[in-house]
Protein backbone atom coordinates (compact mmCIF):
# COMPACT_ATOMS: atom_id res chain seq x y z
CA UNK A 1 0.00 0.00 0.00
CA UNK A 2 1.55 3.25 -1.04
CA UNK A 3 1.67 5.89 1.87
CA UNK A 4 -1.68 8.48 1.96
CA UNK A 5 0.43 11.38 2.37
CA UNK A 6 3.04 10.63 -0.33
CA UNK A 7 0.15 10.32 -2.70
CA UNK A 8 -1.99 13.12 -1.88
CA UNK A 9 0.90 15.13 -2.52
CA UNK A 10 1.83 13.01 -5.80
CA UNK A 11 -1.78 13.97 -6.65
CA UNK A 12 -1.84 17.46 -5.86
CA UNK A 13 1.03 18.50 -7.86
CA UNK A 14 0.30 16.35 -11.40
CA UNK A 15 -2.41 18.41 -13.54
CA UNK A 16 -3.80 15.43 -15.04
CA UNK A 17 -4.57 13.82 -11.63
CA UNK A 18 -5.78 17.19 -10.04
CA UNK A 19 -8.17 17.71 -12.21
CA UNK A 20 -9.29 14.48 -13.35
CA UNK A 21 -12.77 13.23 -12.53
CA UNK A 22 -13.84 10.81 -10.38
CA UNK A 23 -13.58 7.77 -12.37
CA UNK A 24 -9.91 8.41 -13.59
CA UNK A 25 -8.94 9.55 -10.22
CA UNK A 26 -10.21 6.09 -8.86
CA UNK A 27 -8.72 4.12 -11.46
CA UNK A 28 -5.26 5.97 -10.31
CA UNK A 29 -5.54 5.49 -6.67
CA UNK A 30 -6.16 1.47 -7.60
CA UNK A 31 -3.14 1.49 -9.84
CA UNK A 32 -1.10 3.16 -7.16
CA UNK A 33 -2.34 0.66 -4.00
CA UNK A 34 -3.43 3.43 -2.46
CA UNK A 35 -5.17 2.76 1.21
CA UNK A 36 -9.28 2.25 1.34
CA UNK A 37 -9.45 5.32 3.02
CA UNK A 38 -8.29 7.18 0.54
CA UNK A 39 -9.66 5.72 -2.24
CA UNK A 40 -13.33 6.20 -0.58
CA UNK A 41 -12.40 9.80 0.41
CA UNK A 42 -11.26 10.36 -3.24
CA UNK A 43 -14.82 9.01 -4.44
CA UNK A 44 -17.15 11.30 -2.08
CA UNK A 45 -15.11 14.13 -1.28
CA UNK A 46 -15.42 13.29 2.13
CA UNK A 47 -12.44 14.19 4.05
CA UNK A 48 -14.14 12.00 7.22
CA UNK A 49 -12.66 8.71 5.99
CA UNK A 50 -9.24 10.05 5.85
CA UNK A 51 -9.36 11.11 9.71
CA UNK A 52 -10.27 7.00 9.85
CA UNK A 53 -6.60 6.34 8.92
CA UNK A 54 -4.66 9.15 9.88
CA UNK A 55 -6.16 10.27 13.20
CA UNK A 56 -7.77 13.63 13.46
CA UNK A 57 -6.61 16.78 14.24
CA UNK A 58 -8.81 19.91 15.05
CA UNK A 59 -7.49 22.92 13.00
CA UNK A 60 -9.40 25.67 14.11
CA UNK A 61 -10.41 28.79 12.36
CA UNK A 62 -8.71 31.25 10.88
CA UNK A 63 -6.98 34.12 12.54
CA UNK A 64 -9.20 36.78 13.04
CA UNK A 65 -7.57 40.49 12.56
CA UNK A 66 -10.43 41.87 14.15
CA UNK A 67 -9.33 43.33 17.55
CA UNK A 68 -11.80 46.39 18.11
CA UNK A 69 -10.06 48.10 21.67
CA UNK A 70 -8.08 44.81 22.10
CA UNK A 71 -5.21 46.05 19.91
CA UNK A 72 -4.06 48.24 23.02
CA UNK A 73 -4.58 46.22 26.07
CA UNK A 74 -1.61 45.81 28.02
CA UNK A 75 -2.17 42.29 28.42
CA UNK A 76 1.36 40.36 29.28
CA UNK A 77 1.31 36.57 27.00
CA UNK A 78 0.87 34.00 29.62
CA UNK A 79 4.32 32.34 29.17
CA UNK A 80 3.66 29.85 31.53
CA UNK A 81 0.28 27.97 29.93
CA UNK A 82 0.50 24.66 28.56
CA UNK A 83 -1.11 24.07 25.30
CA UNK A 84 -4.05 21.87 25.75
CA UNK A 85 -2.87 18.23 24.82
CA UNK A 86 -3.07 17.21 21.20
CA UNK A 87 -6.57 15.29 21.00
CA UNK A 88 -6.60 11.68 20.58
CA UNK A 89 -8.04 10.17 17.63
CA UNK A 90 -12.15 9.35 18.02
CA UNK A 91 -12.51 11.43 20.90
CA UNK A 92 -12.27 15.16 19.86
CA UNK A 93 -15.37 17.20 19.10
CA UNK A 94 -15.79 18.12 15.86
CA UNK A 95 -13.92 21.29 14.50
CA UNK A 96 -15.60 24.28 12.88
CA UNK A 97 -13.52 23.94 9.83
CA UNK A 98 -15.16 20.84 8.52
CA UNK B 1 23.07 22.22 -11.74
CA UNK B 2 24.20 21.95 -8.41
CA UNK B 3 23.03 23.87 -5.61
CA UNK B 4 26.11 25.92 -4.38
CA UNK B 5 26.86 25.33 -0.89
CA UNK B 6 24.89 28.41 1.31
CA UNK B 7 26.85 31.27 2.92
CA UNK B 8 28.26 30.68 5.94
CA UNK B 9 28.56 32.86 9.19
CA UNK B 10 31.03 32.99 11.58
CA UNK B 11 28.66 33.92 14.29
CA UNK B 12 24.90 32.16 14.69
CA UNK B 13 22.36 34.39 15.20
CA UNK B 14 18.37 33.55 15.49
CA UNK B 15 16.57 34.83 12.17
CA UNK B 16 13.02 34.07 11.34
CA UNK B 17 11.08 33.32 7.82
CA UNK B 18 7.02 33.55 7.37
CA UNK B 19 6.25 31.43 4.68
CA UNK B 20 2.81 30.69 3.23
CA UNK B 21 1.65 27.00 2.57
CA UNK B 22 -0.60 27.81 0.00
CA UNK B 23 -3.58 26.67 0.01
CA UNK B 24 -4.08 22.75 -1.64
CA UNK B 25 -1.68 20.48 -0.17
CA UNK B 26 0.90 19.64 -2.93
CA UNK B 27 -0.02 22.05 -5.74
CA UNK B 28 0.99 25.26 -4.15
CA UNK B 29 4.12 25.11 -2.23
CA UNK B 30 7.00 27.23 -4.00
CA UNK B 31 10.64 25.80 -4.38
CA UNK B 32 11.61 29.13 -2.27
CA UNK B 33 8.92 28.50 0.89
CA UNK B 34 10.14 24.61 0.71
CA UNK B 35 13.85 25.51 1.20
CA UNK B 36 13.09 28.24 3.71
CA UNK B 37 11.16 24.74 5.71
CA UNK B 38 14.14 22.77 5.45
CA UNK B 39 17.01 24.85 6.19
CA UNK B 40 15.15 25.93 9.56
CA UNK B 41 16.23 24.46 13.22
CA UNK B 42 12.71 24.92 14.00
CA UNK B 43 9.38 25.18 12.36
CA UNK B 44 6.23 26.68 13.53
CA UNK B 45 2.96 25.55 11.88
CA UNK B 46 -0.64 27.50 11.98
CA UNK B 47 -1.78 25.12 8.97
CA UNK B 48 -5.99 25.22 7.48
CA UNK B 49 -6.18 21.38 8.06
CA UNK B 50 -4.26 18.50 9.98
CA UNK B 51 -3.77 16.34 6.68
CA UNK B 52 -1.52 19.56 5.88
CA UNK B 53 0.35 19.65 9.06
CA UNK B 54 1.08 15.92 8.39
CA UNK B 55 2.53 16.72 5.16
CA UNK B 56 4.83 19.72 6.51
CA UNK B 57 6.03 16.99 8.99
CA UNK B 58 7.74 15.25 6.21
CA UNK B 59 9.50 17.99 5.34
CA UNK B 60 11.27 18.77 9.14
CA UNK B 61 11.71 16.71 11.60
CA UNK B 62 11.20 19.28 14.04
CA UNK B 63 7.39 20.83 13.25
CA UNK B 64 5.61 22.29 16.19
CA UNK B 65 2.24 23.16 16.09
CA UNK B 66 0.51 26.06 17.04
CA UNK B 67 -3.28 24.73 16.86
CA UNK B 68 -2.95 23.60 20.34
CA UNK B 69 -2.85 27.19 21.87
CA UNK B 70 -6.38 27.82 20.51
CA UNK B 71 -9.02 26.75 22.95
CA UNK B 72 -12.61 27.89 22.86
CA UNK B 73 -13.41 31.02 25.50
CA UNK B 74 -9.86 32.37 25.37
CA UNK B 75 -8.88 35.50 23.40
CA UNK B 76 -7.53 34.74 20.12
CA UNK B 77 -5.73 37.83 20.70
CA UNK B 78 -3.68 35.78 23.68
CA UNK B 79 -2.88 33.12 21.62
CA UNK B 80 -1.67 35.06 18.91
CA UNK B 81 0.40 36.57 21.25
CA UNK B 82 1.71 33.72 22.30
CA UNK B 83 2.72 32.81 18.86
CA UNK B 84 4.88 35.18 18.61
CA UNK B 85 6.30 34.72 21.70
CA UNK B 86 7.35 31.10 20.93
CA UNK B 87 8.49 31.92 17.92
CA UNK B 88 10.68 34.91 19.11
CA UNK B 89 11.97 32.77 21.86
CA UNK B 90 13.28 30.34 19.52
CA UNK B 91 14.98 33.37 17.08
CA UNK B 92 16.52 34.66 20.74
CA UNK B 93 18.34 31.44 21.07
CA UNK B 94 20.09 31.95 18.15
CA UNK B 95 17.81 29.34 15.51
CA UNK B 96 16.76 30.00 12.22
CA UNK B 97 13.05 30.07 12.90
CA UNK B 98 10.35 29.09 10.16
CA UNK B 99 6.40 30.07 10.82
CA UNK B 100 4.00 28.25 8.42
CA UNK B 101 0.70 29.27 7.92
CA UNK B 102 -1.64 28.24 5.08
CA UNK B 103 -2.49 30.38 2.36
CA UNK B 104 -0.60 33.76 2.48
CA UNK B 105 1.46 34.25 5.91
CA UNK B 106 0.41 38.09 5.28
CA UNK B 107 -2.86 37.91 4.57
CA UNK B 108 -5.60 38.44 7.84
CA UNK B 109 -3.07 36.78 9.73
CA UNK B 110 -2.01 38.86 12.91
CA UNK B 111 1.33 37.40 13.97
CA UNK B 112 3.48 36.75 11.15
CA UNK B 113 3.31 40.73 10.83
CA UNK B 114 3.84 40.54 14.66
CA UNK B 115 6.29 38.82 14.60
CA UNK B 116 8.74 40.02 11.76
CA UNK B 117 8.15 43.53 13.35
CA UNK B 118 9.61 42.25 16.74
CA UNK B 119 12.20 40.42 14.99
CA UNK B 120 13.68 43.22 13.41
CA UNK B 121 13.07 46.09 16.17
CA UNK B 122 15.23 43.73 18.08
CA UNK B 123 18.12 43.20 14.97
CA UNK B 124 17.23 40.20 13.89
CA UNK B 125 16.75 38.91 10.45
CA UNK B 126 12.91 38.26 9.10
CA UNK B 127 11.33 37.87 6.02
CA UNK B 128 8.05 37.01 5.08
CA UNK B 129 7.74 34.66 1.79
CA UNK B 130 4.13 35.01 0.21
CA UNK B 131 2.26 31.80 -0.59
CA UNK B 132 -1.02 31.27 -2.72
CA UNK B 133 -3.64 32.65 -0.90
CA UNK B 134 -7.52 31.69 -0.73
CA UNK B 135 -7.99 34.98 -2.15
CA UNK B 136 -6.09 34.15 -4.89
CA UNK B 137 -7.76 30.36 -5.07
CA UNK B 138 -11.45 32.43 -5.31
CA UNK B 139 -10.28 34.52 -8.41
CA UNK B 140 -9.55 31.57 -10.59
CA UNK B 141 -12.56 29.39 -9.16
CA UNK B 142 -14.87 31.81 -9.17
CA UNK B 143 -13.87 33.77 -12.83
CA UNK B 144 -13.54 37.00 -11.03
CA UNK B 145 -11.25 39.55 -12.58
CA UNK B 146 -10.72 42.32 -9.27
CA UNK B 147 -9.71 44.25 -12.13
CA UNK B 148 -12.54 44.58 -13.92
CA UNK B 149 -15.41 46.70 -11.41
CA UNK B 150 -12.76 46.65 -8.52
CA UNK B 151 -13.04 44.94 -5.71
CA UNK B 152 -13.27 45.83 -1.83
CA UNK B 153 -12.30 42.81 0.47
CA UNK B 154 -13.05 43.19 4.29
CA UNK B 155 -13.12 40.90 7.63
CA UNK B 156 -16.58 41.01 7.94
CA UNK B 157 -16.76 42.36 11.21
CA UNK B 158 -14.90 45.25 10.57
CA UNK B 159 -18.38 46.43 8.29
CA UNK B 160 -20.18 46.27 12.11
CA UNK B 161 -17.48 47.71 13.97
CA UNK B 162 -16.21 50.56 12.42
CA UNK B 163 -17.98 52.81 9.45
CA UNK B 164 -16.78 51.70 6.15
CA UNK B 165 -17.88 52.59 2.19
CA UNK B 166 -19.11 49.63 0.70
CA UNK B 167 -19.23 50.43 -3.37
CA UNK B 168 -22.01 48.21 -4.93
CA UNK B 169 -20.49 48.77 -8.42
CA UNK B 170 -17.48 46.74 -7.45
CA UNK B 171 -17.10 43.38 -6.18
CA UNK B 172 -17.38 42.66 -2.26
CA UNK B 173 -15.52 40.27 -0.64
CA UNK B 174 -16.50 39.01 2.98
CA UNK B 175 -14.25 36.55 5.27
CA UNK B 176 -14.65 34.87 8.26
CA UNK B 177 -18.83 35.51 8.01
CA UNK B 178 -19.15 32.84 10.03
CA UNK B 179 -17.23 34.73 13.24
CA UNK B 180 -19.20 38.16 12.45
CA UNK B 181 -19.76 40.22 15.09
CA UNK B 182 -17.46 37.69 17.89
CA UNK B 183 -16.53 41.29 19.79
CA UNK B 184 -14.96 38.43 22.73
CA UNK B 185 -12.39 37.24 20.63
CA UNK B 186 -12.90 34.23 22.21
CA UNK B 187 -15.79 32.26 19.90
CA UNK B 188 -14.87 30.10 16.90
CA UNK B 189 -18.33 30.50 15.15
CA UNK B 190 -21.38 33.38 15.55
CA UNK B 191 -24.65 32.38 15.16
CA UNK B 192 -27.75 33.69 12.60
CA UNK B 193 -28.83 36.79 14.77
CA UNK B 194 -25.41 37.73 14.42
CA UNK B 195 -25.23 37.50 10.49
CA UNK B 196 -28.88 39.35 10.22
CA UNK B 197 -26.99 42.45 11.33
CA UNK B 198 -24.67 42.07 8.82
CA UNK B 199 -27.52 41.75 5.99
CA UNK B 200 -29.48 44.26 7.05
CA UNK B 201 -26.22 46.39 6.89
CA UNK B 202 -25.94 45.00 3.45
CA UNK B 203 -28.78 45.77 2.68
CA UNK B 204 -28.33 49.49 2.46
CA UNK B 205 -27.02 48.91 -1.04
CA UNK B 206 -27.94 45.52 -2.32
CA UNK B 207 -31.47 44.60 -2.87
CA UNK B 208 -32.10 41.10 -0.27
CA UNK B 209 -32.97 39.41 -3.72
CA UNK B 210 -28.64 40.16 -4.70
CA UNK B 211 -27.18 36.85 -5.38
CA UNK B 212 -24.23 35.92 -3.11
CA UNK B 213 -21.84 33.64 -3.28
CA UNK B 214 -20.34 31.47 -0.35
CA UNK B 215 -17.18 30.21 -1.44
CA UNK B 216 -14.47 27.65 0.05
CA UNK B 217 -11.45 26.45 -1.67
CA UNK B 218 -10.12 23.05 -1.69
CA UNK B 219 -7.35 22.27 0.56
CA UNK B 220 -6.95 18.90 0.31
CA UNK B 221 -5.89 17.82 -3.76
CA UNK B 222 -8.65 15.03 -4.09
CA UNK B 223 -11.42 17.88 -3.20
CA UNK B 224 -13.10 20.30 -5.69
CA UNK B 225 -14.28 24.28 -4.27
CA UNK B 226 -17.42 24.79 -2.55
CA UNK B 227 -19.78 27.03 -4.51
CA UNK B 228 -22.49 27.69 -2.76
CA UNK B 229 -25.27 30.62 -4.79
CA UNK B 230 -28.08 31.99 -2.74
CA UNK B 231 -30.47 35.25 -2.19
CA UNK B 232 -28.58 37.58 0.77
CA UNK B 233 -31.87 37.31 2.69
CA UNK B 234 -30.73 33.84 3.19
CA UNK B 235 -27.37 34.40 4.38
CA UNK B 236 -28.27 34.27 8.37
CA UNK B 237 -30.09 30.79 7.97
CA UNK B 238 -27.23 29.11 5.46
CA UNK B 239 -25.12 26.42 7.52
CA UNK B 240 -21.78 28.50 7.04
CA UNK B 241 -17.99 27.84 8.31
CA UNK B 242 -15.45 30.22 9.23
CA UNK B 243 -13.38 29.63 7.11
CA UNK B 244 -16.07 30.06 4.14
CA UNK B 245 -16.22 33.65 1.92
CA UNK B 246 -19.30 35.27 1.06
CA UNK B 247 -18.54 37.45 -2.21
CA UNK B 248 -21.06 39.83 -3.37
CA UNK B 249 -21.22 40.51 -7.08
CA UNK B 250 -21.49 44.28 -8.47
CA UNK B 251 -25.61 45.43 -7.57
CA UNK B 252 -24.96 48.60 -9.92
CA UNK B 253 -23.08 49.21 -13.32
CA UNK B 254 -20.20 51.96 -13.31
CA UNK B 255 -21.20 55.32 -13.68
CA UNK B 256 -19.73 57.37 -15.89
CA UNK B 257 -17.70 60.60 -14.34
CA UNK B 258 -18.29 63.19 -16.24
CA UNK B 259 -16.84 66.00 -14.87
CA UNK B 260 -13.38 63.98 -14.72
CA UNK B 261 -13.75 63.08 -18.21
CA UNK B 262 -13.99 66.51 -19.51
CA UNK B 263 -11.08 67.39 -17.35
CA UNK B 264 -8.86 64.88 -19.28
CA UNK B 265 -10.27 65.78 -22.41
CA UNK B 266 -9.32 69.37 -22.09
CA UNK B 267 -5.72 67.71 -20.80
CA UNK B 268 -5.57 65.68 -23.62
CA UNK B 269 -6.38 69.32 -25.81
CA UNK B 270 -3.45 71.28 -24.53
CA UNK B 271 -1.17 68.69 -24.66
CA UNK B 272 -1.93 68.10 -28.10
CA UNK B 273 -1.59 71.88 -28.91
CA UNK B 274 1.94 71.42 -27.15
CA UNK B 275 2.80 68.87 -29.55
CA UNK B 276 1.70 71.43 -32.47
CA UNK B 277 3.86 74.09 -30.85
Amino acid sequence: MTDTIDLLEAIGRDASLRHASAEELAKALEQAQASEALAAAAASGDRARLFEELGHRECEPPQSTQMPGHEEEEEEPDQHEEPRPSPVPGQEKPSPRR
Amino acid sequence: MQTPPAPSSGTRRGSLACVGLGMTLGSHLTPLARSHIEQADVVFAALSDGVVEMWLERMHPDVRSLQPYYREGKSRLKTYRQWVELMMAEVRAGKRVCGVFYGHPGIFAWSPHKAIETARAEGYEAHMEPGISAEDCLYADLGIDPGRFGCQHFEASQLLFYERRIDPAGYLVLWQVGLVGDRSLARFQTGSAYRQLLVELLARDYPLDHEVIVYRGATLPIEKPRVRRLPLRELPQAPLTAEETVVLPPAQSLRPNIAMQQRLEALDELEKAGDVA
